[in-house]
């Protein structure tokens, strides 16, 4: 028989337990967690390592682009909010991607023949033959032409260390693996809003597994890519496989073709990019055709008001106006980096304050 | 005589509260109300595409746009509708009605002088709105699944994936639906049960409810409060669309799910502390 | 109201004969109640004796910063039928639900069939029946169904035996052929019957009704007096509150009068009837001081125009003397009060305020009716 007293203190203690829990959920995975004891490595060997490992191991994750920027990036918040890209490899060239979109998915399959390119919302089916769109842009590996990964990681090393310092600061977990954490810090002449870069490496198969960039006086990241979720491990074959579902559209794309965004490449294309000083304090310059900046801006996509006039007025609004020996022109600040658009179309950009962009522009003919 | 503690059988009081939720006549309205929706919606996306878009919410439409032609889809965007609003305001109907509402009428302290424990009229009752709830669930998840393969056709999911499941394992996938659903509506009618264990007027219970799952709802749309968004059970409500991913991501119905049982452990806790010390 | 022709016959051994047959029931009974009554009255706190069938003590109710109960020590004897008298507001009710474990005191203990309340509740109440207010029932059940659906609850009923004993309580109480009719549709005398039925759906050791006869028709009122007369004759104790002094004079063989939360008079019907020692008078000018004292020592005392009412049931014309000399009341002559039920009832509820009226303007034996909340 219970009494009111031991029914009262169950009570009590269930609802301590459930509010425990619901803060639990809410607190990051890891959190406080010591980090983990690994074996100590120096830089070289992390980074030979991290070369080493060409393609990807067969894994399965999920990963996740955290912007604090203090700037929008059309495309990457909105993946940020609407959930992580799923990644799935083979080890083998197959890759399977899914991105959220709209509430649907888009799904990218590369079935080491063919590329899959299959649209939710649509329900429309973009197959691409082998050649255009070979890897997954979220964790392409680095270039396997370092035939000799040792040798090439030490010629890297030796490269960073001439602007940076290269350290391999502890440990740590990412989406609950051990990682070691390969730091990159300017040299104080270094002319940078950058204060580091953190890159998370996987201690069993040295795939990078998060990068994080951090900027002068910020605590929280400014850009914060990697997984959160990731397990290596043969994946299951039919996952790179795809027949086209009955009712949807599909179109074929000939290889020489980039499934999307050709556009965009044709813009870069155009844009003549030139570096500007070396290091942290690199600065890309380049034209745009003045037309550009004068054309009239399409509506949004979803019939939102677009925010009309040209670019030039669009820079007005979210750029401050400056002028110089350079002419007038518009400089967009953000936490990481500094961009300098002059009426005349001339374009520079880097990880720099200000002064260090007006003075590309300056020397630009 | 002797007067040591003798209880009535619990299946007989569990069975004797159904049999007694069942004759209700609201009951059943509820449940024809909701075994109704999926035809409706069912026959009018056939006539009509488009009609369930309206692009209210991301989730609701990239599964609504998958809809046509692909009855076994149809569960999933009903439970997914049902879930924000009309299933949790159902379950807490039923809590209301439970001890507010007995109380209300004079029953509950009827109940309370027939010896049953004030803690197992507590488990009785919970137990009644949890198999309701349930089979509010159960009756939307099978109606939508006749209605779409009556009038959408397509017997197997394609997900949207893009992927094709047959029959039996789309049928899978609507049972974890409705797992997930339940699960969630059980959350919201624990917390309706300790709302309604403080109170003689169900309809407090009901005007309770369906103000905090707004607030809840526009809590979550806030970015700036993104720290209290994990806190919130309105935020695992629309991963229950996950069912309609391939390959199946767990992560947000898990989460879902334990989010769900801390509310409810929290909800029973309070109707327990306040059932046991409530005059009647 | 329409009831059944079947259900206005009386039952076996009572009707024409039967309030008489009642009365002297309650008289012969009384010899025993009395002994109890008297063996009780010097022994307070301590453990409940084996004649109690309910017991409370120094019971108390607070509700906000009003004070619905206050010291209330209420002696149910077993075997007895008590009446608990009491004007609107006078804390039947809320003591009645203290009884029952249905509301938690502020202060004080309750005893049921000798296991202490809140705890001791599992055992007790399997064994007590009860009517409290309006019977909630549910308007589209049946009245079997409601019955059912008790009937499910009640430990000491064997599943198989439900139905029997449902079709036994609706005969009992006239409902037999308005068994399946919804409840909806049942008149508010058949409500109260069906009440009835609940609280009588097994024997019991010791029933609780609270106004019983109320919204019953004569004839009905009369079934409910053999009811409570067949209990009592089973050895069932039955507390009963009413506002019929009529219904209490023909029933009770015990009566407990209630005034503003506390009990101003309990004992023996015919001893506060006949033996008319039931209270001193004390004619004396510090009434409220005098009312006071008395009342903190849980001795029942109120105002009169002359002076001071003490009830002697549960103490001595002595101890009153003795205490109201320790709180320096000046007291200028004691005696003894004769009453008759009517009077004793009148005097003890209708004076020392003006707002509150009873029996004087109405009919001599009806009270304020008492509303369910």
């Amino acid at each position: 028989m219970e009494t009111k007293k031991t029914v009262l203190a169950v009570a009590a203690a269930g609802t301590v337990a459930g509010v425990a829990g619901l803060v639990l959920l809410a607190s990051p995975a890891g959190a406080g967690e010591a980090p983990p004891a690994l074996p100590e490595i120096g830089p070289e060997a992390l980074v030979e390592s991290v070369l080493s490992t060409t393609e990807l191991p067969a894994l399965s994750g999920a990963v996740s682009l955290e912007n604090n920027l203090g700037l929008p990036v059309p495309g990457l918040s909105e993946m940020g909010q609407d959930g992580a890209v799923r990644v799935f490899t083979d080890g083998n060239g197959k890759h399977r991607l899914q991105l959220p979109s709209d509430g649907g998915e888009t799904t990218v399959i590369d079935d080491g023949k063919t590329v899959w390119v299959w649209d939710s919302v649509d329900r429309t089916v973009q197959k691409t033959a082998h050649g255009a769109e070979g890897k997954g842009k979220a964790e392409t590996p680095l270039e396997s032409r370092f035939a000799d990964p040792a040798t090439a990681a030490r010629e890297l090393v030796d490269t960073m260390r001439a602007d940076s310092t290269v350290a391999v600061d502890g440990t740590a977990r990412v989406a609950g693996r051990p990682v070691y954490q390969l730091v990159l810090a300017p040299q104080p002449d270094e002319r940078t809003l950058l204060r580091e870069i953190r890159v998370s490496v996987d201690s069993e198969t040295r795939v990078p597994l998060q990068i994080e960039v951090l900027a002068n006086g910020q605590a929280d990241p400014a850009v914060k890519v990697g997984f959160t979720e990731f397990t290596a491990g043969p994946q299951d074959a039919s996952l790179f496989q795809f027949t086209p579902p009955a009712g949807a559209e599909v179109t074929e794309q000939t290889p020489d073709k980039e499934f999307r965004g050709e556009s965009a490449e044709d813009l870069f294309a155009g844009l003549d990019i030139e570096p500007y000083g070396e290091g942290w304090d690199t600065v890309l310059t380049g034209t745009v055709p003045a037309d550009l900046l004068t054309s009239q801006l399409p509506t949004g996509p979803r019939g939102e008001a677009g925010p009309g006039g040209n670019p030039l007025d669009l820079l007005g609004t979210i750029g401050k106006e400056v002028s110089g020996d350079f002419g007038t022109g518009y400089v967009i600040k953000a936490k990481v980096g500094t961009a300098l658009i002059t009426e005349d179309g001339k374009v520079a950009l880097g990880f720099v304050p200000e002064e260090v962009v007006t003075e590309a522009v300056n020397q630009m003919k | 005589m002797t007067t040591a503690p003798v209880r009535a059988p619990l299946p007989r009081l569990l069975r004797s509260e159904l049999r007694f939720m069942l004759r209700r006549p609201r009951t059943l309205i509820a449940l024809l109300a909701l075994a109704i929706m999926p035809v409706i919606a069912g026959v009018s996306i056939a006539i009509a595409a488009d009609s369930m878009g309206g692009g209210r919410n991301a989730a609701i439409e990239g599964i609504a746009s998958m809809v046509e032609g692909n009855g076994m889809m149809l569960p999933v965007l009903v439970l997914l509708l049902a879930v924000t609003m009309l299933l949790p305001l159902i379950g807490s109907m039923w809590a209301a009605d439970a001890i507010a509402g007995e109380a209300a009428t004079g029953g509950l302290r009827n109940l309370l002088l027939a010896p049953v424990s004030r803690v197992r009229l507590l488990a009785v009752k919970a137990f009644g709105v949890a198999t309701l709830s349930l089979l509010a669930v159960v009756v939307m998840a099978v109606v939508s699944v006749l209605a779409g393969v009556v009038f959408l056709g397509g017997a197997e999911m394609v997900t949207v994936s893009g992927t094709t499941l047959p029959f039996t394992e789309a049928l899978g996938r609507v049972a974890l639906l409705v797992v997930a659903v339940t699960v969630q509506v059980w959350a919201v009618a624990a917390v309706a049960l300790a709302i309604s264990t403080c109170t003689d007027h169900p309809l407090v219970v009901l005007a309770a409810a369906t103000g905090g799952i707004i607030i809840f709802t526009v809590l979550g749309e806030i970015p700036s409060l993104d720290w209290l968004h994990p806190l919130l059970l309105t935020e695992s409500w629309e991963a229950v669309a996950d069912v309609a991913r391939d390959p199946l991501p767990m992560n947000g119905l898990t989460e879902g799910f334990l989010r769900a049982a801390c509310y409810l452990v929290i909800g029973y806790s309070l109707a327990l502390a306040r059932i046991v010390t409530r005059d009647g | 109201m329409t009831i059944d022709p079947p259900a206005l016959s009386p039952k076996p051994g009572v009707g024409a004969g039967g309030l008489s047959g009642v009365r002297r029931r309650a008289v012969t009974h009384d010899v025993r109640a009395d002994e109890q009554v008297n063996s009780v009255a010097g022994m307070t706190m301590a453990q409940a004796p084996a004649g109690l069938a309910a017991r409370t003590r120094d019971l108390r109710k607070v509700y906000g910063r009003t004070v619905a109960v206050n010291h209330v020590d209420l002696d149910v004897p077993v075997g007895s039928v008590l009446g608990m008298l009491g004007p609107n507001g006078s804390g039947k009710t809320t003591t009645i639900r203290m009884l029952l474990g249905l509301v938690t005191p502020t202060a004080g203990t309750v005893e049921l069939l000798g296991h202490p309340l809140p705890d001791g509740a599992a055992a007790a109440l399997p064994d007590v029946g009860a009517l409290v207010e309006s019977p909630g029932f549910h308007p589209f059940l049946s009245g079997r169904e409601n019955l059912l659906r008790c009937a499910a609850a009640e430990p000491r009923l064997a599943t198989g035996a439900m139905a029997g004993a449902v079709d036994v309580a609706l005969e009992r109480v006239g409902l037999a052929a308005a068994a399946g009719r919804r409840y909806r549709g049942y008149s508010l005398g058949m409500k109260q019957r069906l009440g009835l039925a609940a609280a009588l759906l097994l024997p019991r050791r010791l029933v609780v009704l609270d106004e019983p006869t109320n919204g019953l028709d004569p004839a009905g009122t009369r079934e409910v007096r053999a009811v409570i007369a067949d209990l009592h004759d089973a050895g069932t104790t039955v507390l009963v509150s009413s506002h019929l002094l009529a219904e209490v004079e023909a029933t009770c063989t015990h009566v407990a009068v209630l005034h503003r939360g506390s009990v101003v008079a309990q004992g023996g019907l015919r001893e506060l009837l006949e033996a008319g020692s039931t209270g001193l008078l004390v004619t004396t000018p510090d009434v409220t001081v005098a009312v006071n004292a008395l009342r903190d020592n849980r001795i029942p005392a109120r105002a009169t125009p002359e002076g001071v009412y003490a009830d002697l049931t549960a103490t001595t014309a002595p101890e009153v003397v003795a205490n109201l000399v320790r709180a320096e009341v000046a007291v200028h002559e004691v005696r003894r009060q004769r009453t008759g039920l009517e009077d004793l009832f009148a005097r003890l509820t209708e004076n020392d305020t003006v707002h509150h009226r009873l029996s004087d303007d109405g009919p001599a034996d009806v009270l304020d009716e008492e509303f369910p909340r």
